[in-house]
């Protein structure tokens, strides 16, 4: 597309950076305040901090609860999946999925939010680490391809992402999940404290530690500290979460070298041969549907795992007929999410006359304890599982299972806190198979004219193999520290779910074998970097969004030294 | 930010121990049914027993609301009627249920009907309490081996409305909408031996 000199001009900026999510949001603040004219677009509509409808919204303020109507599932039904995406109090941070439709050869959830701040504002706000037994695993076991970095070079990106987003956790000095920069730990409660001590008595190399979160225990970076809402998928006014919305956008429109603009779907980055580089976007408007190109020194893709990987695949040349960056095939493959929803419950009948006091928005969290030494090895399977979970007394629902217990006496029991119950849900590594992917459906087209994504991706052995460990050693920790009525549970769910895509545009030391190299920069074009999900060359078994943050941070550094000496 | 509410506790106390504290002045316990009766003046109890449907026939939706104050009675705490209960049944039933829910929920309601005219030769709202209750045990007790029947319905539908109505959120349950803070492990009886609000 031919542009007259002056809009051309006027299009340009020293940095583009696709996506607002928690990626984004960093390569937005790290290049503004290098000092870079940064242009962040969005395919959504703008949420400026603050902006959140529901957030001080009581239960009864919703007609049907927690319940959509039939026709507000129609237009989400695959948000739908998770069961809480499209609770009404957060249902308008999940996409339509009338307006944005993907196919499944196998079936995979894609739970995702077209705005600013994206899935920023909806995460789980777990941060861990991840350790040399996570980039070391590929190379040592000879799967997939080898990380082309170490915890060395990560440990001080992860200091930098922590210090400045707030993580709140306690240091345990675990090799396999190691300490960082923490705010003050959140508090167990008292059920909690007894089971973290009695794991620690009868399970050599178990640790129960608080969870270490992105909820700030006291007031960080000009951001208020927790109210103990636990409300915080809607949003929080005090800004006491990490989001791109309270912390980073704030940080980058504060150095007047931001630009951000919503709206703007990159349908794909345009390549100049003679140069070997992208020389800037193809923008689609997704309210006027108007086309236009932004250019810009380098590229920053944040858009999320699947739609960064979606904005490559779509980027046809001459020179990249496979998508952009393609030569070694690996482009949407390698897919990966975490496994989960596997665990069980019990009940406890101690501290009957204890309670707390607010909703904690964190609860506990069991480290990786399988595979991480020589007593530890399994022979079922490879990699590892951490635990997420709480205690809790049980609420008013108690109430419906038992159909004949009824009348006063069951009103005055429920409204009195019921026995205390403690639960954990394992979080399982996935390998990353080559074909496990997505790929552009030509055929099926979306609201502006776009190919679509379809995907193809399951569970295999090894994730199986681990799954069943998952169950059974939950079951056995529980039983073990004294609880009654253990109760496993094992909801199958298909990958994606978790939300937690990764992989799809690896990094990698070989060209051949890998689309990013080790500063995410894409083999052939380095001007090009993609530091969201797409580029984990492995799936580890923490939480992932930290590691996005550090690696977008290194990232955005060595672009800025690159373009200061002119390599870029 | 929406303000909370100051109206609906008098002095950071709910309405009912409100109540309770003015008896303790006088010298006097309030009994449960004195209580009751000043619960009954709350203006937004009133309205919401006068509450028409809007998806159920009147026969239908005076058969739910008596089933759903069996199964949350008025005592020293509102009934279900007294919150709105029923209303809220009406809406889910309307609005937020499935084709499928909808025809096992009426289905539900004819054969209590049914039952209550073979037995009582009256409808189920006209039983006696006794009577009601004899009945809703025997529905109960063949539903609870069952999944998804009409009384898990009507009992799910009617502990969600009850407790997650702003009467008994705002004053029966502990209400602290904004902690500020998490207190780890406290003393059950600090909070009156109640949950908090959700």
């Amino acid at each position: 597309m031919a542009l007259p000199g002056s809009v051309k001009q006027q299009n340009t900026y020293d940095a583009i950076v696709i996506g607002s999510g928690i990626s984004g949001g960093w390569a937005a603040k790290e290049l503004t305040e290098k000092g870079l004219k940064t242009l962040v677009l969005e395919r959504g509509r703008d949420v400026k901090h603050g902006d959140y409808p529901t957030a001080m919204m009581e239960s009864w303020e919703f007609a049907g609860r927690t319940k959509i109507t039939d026709e507000a599932t129609a237009q989400q039904a695959k948000q739908n999946r998770t069961g809480y995406t499209t609770h009404p109090a957060a249902a308008h941070w999940f996409v339509n999925d009338v307006e944005n439709p993907y196919s499944e050869e196998k079936r995979f959830d894609w739970m995702r939010g077209y705005h600013v701040g994206g899935r920023s504002l909806l995460w789980g706000r777990q941060s861990y680490r991840l350790s040399d037994l996570d980039f070391e695993a590929n190379a040592k076991e000879g799967i997939a391809v080898d990380w082309p970095v170490r915890y060395h070079e990560m440990a001080p990106w992860y200091d930098y992402a922590e210090r400045f987003a707030g993580i709140s956790g306690q240091k345990e000095n675990l090799p396999q999940l190691p300490d960082g920069q923490f705010l003050p730990p959140m508090e167990m409660n008292c059920l909690e404290k007894q089971l973290r001590k009695r794991i620690a008595d009868r399970f050599s190399g178990r640790v129960m530690t608080i969870g270490r979160a992105a909820n700030l225990t006291q007031p960080h970076q000009g951001r208020g500290s927790c109210q103990y809402r636990n409300r915080c998928i809607r949003g929080c006014p005090y800004g006491a979460y990490f989001s791109s919305n309270a912390a980073t956008l704030p940080a980058a429109a504060a150095t007047g070298n931001l630009t951000l603009r919503p709206f703007s779907i990159v349908n794909q980055l345009i390549y100049d041969r003679d140069r070997k580089r992208a020389t800037g976007v193809r923008v689609i408007d997704a309210e006027t549907h108007e086309v236009i190109e932004f250019h810009a020194k380098i590229i920053f893709s944040c858009a999320s795992a699947v739609a960064s990987t979606f904005i490559l695949l779509n980027s046809i040349s001459d020179r990249f007929p496979q998508g952009f960056g393609n030569d070694s095939g690996e482009l949407g493959r390698n897919l990966m999410d975490h496994h989960f929803k596997v665990g069980a419950t019990g009940m406890s009948e101690e501290f009957g006359d204890r309670y707390y006091r607010g909703n904690r928005p964190n609860g506990i969290y069991i480290p990786r304890f399988r595979n991480v030494s020589k007593e530890s090895t399994r022979k079922d399977y490879v990699r590892g599982f951490g635990y997420q979970g709480s205690a809790s007394r049980v609420d008013w629902t108690r109430g419906i299972k038992e159909l004949n217990y009824f009348g006063s006496r069951l009103k005055a029991d429920l409204i009195a806190p019921g026995p205390w119950r403690f639960g954990i849900g394992a979080w399982g590594e996935c390998l990353p198979y080559h074909d496990n992917r997505l790929y552009l459906n030509q055929a099926l087209r979306d609201k502006w004219g776009q190919p679509t994504v379809t995907f193809s991706c399951d569970w295999r052995e090894n994730e199986w193999a681990m799954r069943k460990d998952m169950k059974a050693s939950a079951v056995e920790m529980l039983e073990a520290s004294g609880l009654k009525d253990v109760t496993p549970f094992d909801d199958v769910s298909a990958p994606g779910l978790c939300i937690h895509e990764m992989g799809t545009a690896r990094m990698g030391r070989d060209p051949k074998t890998s689309v990013l190299n080790e500063w995410n920069q894409v083999h052939a074009v380095p001007n090009v970097f993609v530091t969201d999900g797409a580029c984990m060359t492995s799936s580890a078994c923490v939480n992932p969004s930290l590691t996005y943050m550090a690696l977008t941070a290194r990232a955005c550094d060595h672009a800025v030294s690159e373009l200061k000496k002119h390599n870029l | 930010m929406k303000p909370f509410n100051e109206g609906e506790r008098a002095g950071g106390l709910t309405r009912r121990e409100a109540i309770e504290r003015v008896g303790l002045l006088l010298g006097v316990a309030i009994s449960p049914s004195i209580l009751a009766g000043a619960l009954q003046a709350q203006p937004g109890l009133a309205r919401a027993v006068e509450a028409k449907p809007e998806f159920l026939s009147a026969p239908q939706f005076a058969a739910v609301s008596a089933m759903a104050e069996r199964i949350l009675p008025r005592s020293e705490t509102p009934g279900a009627i007294d919150v709105g209960v029923p209303a809220f049944i009406d809406l889910m039933f309307g609005k937020f249920m499935t084709g499928a829910e909808r025809q096992i929920f009426i289905a539900g309601i004819v054969e209590v009907e049914a039952k209550a005219r073979a037995r009582a030769s009256v409808d189920f709202a006209r039983m006696t309490p006794a009577a009601q209750d004899a009945l809703l045990k025997e529905v109960a007790t063949l539903s609870q081996n069952r999944e998804k029947t009409f009384f898990h319905q009507l009992k799910e539908l009617t502990l969600l409305g009850y407790f997650t109505s702003e009467t008994v959120g705002k004053n029966f349950l502990h209400y602290d909408p904004i902690p500020g803070r998490f207190d780890a492990c406290i003393p059950l009886e600090t909070v009156g031996n109640r949950a908090w609000t959700r």
